[in-house]
């Protein structure tokens, strides 16, 4: 009997291993996550010989998963930092960029919050510690309260770079966007980041306790990551590719999963999600 | 069969004795990098600039534990005589395996509590604009501690020989003085033993204290600041970092400090438990 079942699962083991030759694994970033799941199910039903798994974790750890062989496609809401790349050299790996969409970052606020749009400066002086006080932007005499990532996030790590300063020690770190959304709700002096196609996808719109700030670059107007003219022409200033790694190993593999997040079938579902796709000029 | 029994007994010990030689062994390569001055006695932890102080930590970590312990032993030791002394054995049989049900709710769900209910709770009462602070990670660990206290107390209170009461009866004592004077002082060591494994339980937690204290790594100010525990800050950073770097030696050494508190802390419950078998007759 025993010896029975054992047969049974050494077969199954090497079926599995056999079915490896037509598996995609993709891992990383965990704004991305969501995304994947829906562009890889419809992938799928289009080549249902095709087993596309999905797994997040965070940028860091696709790109490791993509060092050691372990993924195909390393899905990263920041671009390899020196280190990684460093590490790919060192040992061998080569692999291909694809920016594949943009997302916007949107700054939210709490609904009654008097204030509805913010400079880049008051950004980066309120987000480094400068401006810990309401009272010179909307006239209340109320603490900052700061929500945002932990530090394994690539939105944390990109928004700082983006702004220019590294983030003072007074903001609350907080796991996900929807924990940040529901700080924000309940707390009138609060001011947070998270992923524009997150708060779209699954609030529509603002006005449910929150606002989404426009956001004011050098010199130009301001503007809503909700515009979605605006944020085609560039105009909004938080505004970031994500990125996928791809394996040149696996390129054969990864290529018709690409050609599907390009064509008007994958394009639908970025858009749908709240994310923008890439104009030819814009890619950095 | 009493060699595999031996055999897995030395398998714990070989774990545990694992555990703490890479515990060392990564705190050393840290401490190669980082002095041991300014690790100790540093207040920022922000490994993007090269700046390893875990006092901060250290402090948020002691203060969130302070604080339950100000709320878990006040309650659970007057519980513990509630039910030793005074509940009905109807009333206790109910009690006891309720209260003891409080340990089998998951960490998670006690801290989506903190984040739902709790901390609306502080805002409106301190009128605070923030609730994810201390004072939240506090009661949650308090909820989480109370089990063990109660459980370890009430054992204890138990222990103390009928005759002891008796005895004290006989000299005309009341109840409540017999309580106060004979039965709680016998029972002291019990009690003390269940409020340090009650802190060693609140000293450990993570995922409760990462989901509802707000994580700013800022030194802490009082009750009403957000702070980051030693726990959630590894819980937080291993995700990510670069392996063998000293970022990832140093959360490392962190879990060392830790393992010394929590291990002094039951090394001293431990101490105490096996005075009270001497105290029992």
């Amino acid at each position: 009997m025993i010896r029975k079942l054992f047969c049974w699962l050494c077969s199954l083991v090497m079926l599995s291993c056999k079915n490896n030759t037509s598996q995609l694994i993709i891992k990383g970033s965990d704004t991305e996550v969501n995304l994947m799941v829906l562009l890889a199910e419809a992938y799928w039903q289009q080549h249902p010989k095709w087993q596309v798994s999905v797994s997040g974790g965070g940028s860091g750890v696709g790109i490791v998963a993509l060092l050691n062989g372990r993924a195909d496609i390393a899905n990263s809401s920041r671009p390899m930092n020196a280190k990684e790349q460093a590490l790919f050299q060192r040992y061998g790996v080569a692999c291909d960029t694809f920016i594949f969409a943009e997302d916007a970052i949107a700054i939210i606020a709490h609904a009654t919050n008097p204030i509805d749009s913010l400079t880049v400066e008051q950004l980066q002086a309120i987000f480094s510690g400068q401006l810990r006080n309401w009272q010179s932007l909307n006239g209340n005499h109320l603490k900052i309260n700061l929500y945002g990532r932990p530090n394994n996030s690539g939105t944390h790590a990109w928004l700082q770079k983006k702004l220019g300063i590294s983030f003072c020690k007074h903001v609350l770190e907080m796991n996900g966007n929807a924990q940040i959304v529901e700080a924000i709700k309940l707390d009138q002096s609060g001011l947070g980041y998270v992923s524009a196609g997150y708060v779209v996808k699954n609030y529509q719109q603002t006005g449910e306790g929150f606002k989404i700030l426009r956001i004011a670059a050098k010199g130009q107007a301001a503007c809503s990551p909700l515009d979605k003219e605006a944020v085609e022409q560039q105009k909004y200033y938080l505004l970031r590719p994500l990125y996928q790694y791809i394996r040149r190993e696996s390129a054969q593999k990864a290529q018709p999963f690409i050609e599907f997040i390009k064509s008007p079938a994958g394009e639908e579902i970025l858009l749908a999600n709240g994310y923008f796709l890439v104009r030819n000029d814009s890619a950095k | 069969m009493q060699l595999a029994f031996q055999a897995s007994g030395f398998f714990c010990i070989a774990v545990l004795g694992g555990i703490l030689l890479m515990l060392l062994w990564n705190s050393i390569a840290f401490f190669t990098d980082v002095p041991l001055f300014f690790f100790l006695s540093g207040t920022v932890w922000q490994p993007e600039n090269q700046q390893y102080g875990i006092l901060s930590l250290l402090v948020s970590t002691l203060l969130v534990t302070i604080g339950a312990m100000a709320m878990a032993i006040p309650i659970g030791i007057g519980t513990a005589l509630y039910l030793a002394e005074y509940a009905l054995p109807v009333l206790r049989n109910w009690l006891k395996p309720a209260v003891e049900m409080l340990a089998a709710i998951p960490s998670v769900v006690i801290g989506f509590i903190g984040i739902v209910v709790i901390n609306p709770a502080i805002m409106a009462i301190a009128k605070t604009s923030n609730g994810l602070n201390a004072l939240n990670g506090s009661v949650l660990l308090a909820t989480m501690a109370l089990p063990t206290i109660i459980t370890v107390a009430e054992d204890a209170i138990r222990a103390v020989p009928q005759a002891f009461r008796e005895a004290s009866y006989g000299l005309g004592a009341s109840k409540w003085a017999t309580l106060q004077k004979i039965v709680v002082p016998a029972a002291y060591p019990g009690m003390i033993a269940a409020i340090m494994l009650g802190i060693g339980r609140a000293i450990g937690e993570t995922m409760t204290v990462l989901m509802a204290t707000g994580n700013a790594i800022a030194f802490p100010k009082g009750m009403l600041s957000s702070v980051r525990t030693i726990t959630a800050n590894i819980a937080i950073e291993m995700g990510e970092v670069p392996f063998f770097s000293t970022h990832y030696y140093g959360l490392f050494a962190t879990a060392l400090v830790l393992f010394i508190i929590s291990f002094a802390v039951n090394f001293a419950a431990e101490k105490v438990t096996a005075h009270i078998r001497k105290f029992q007759i």
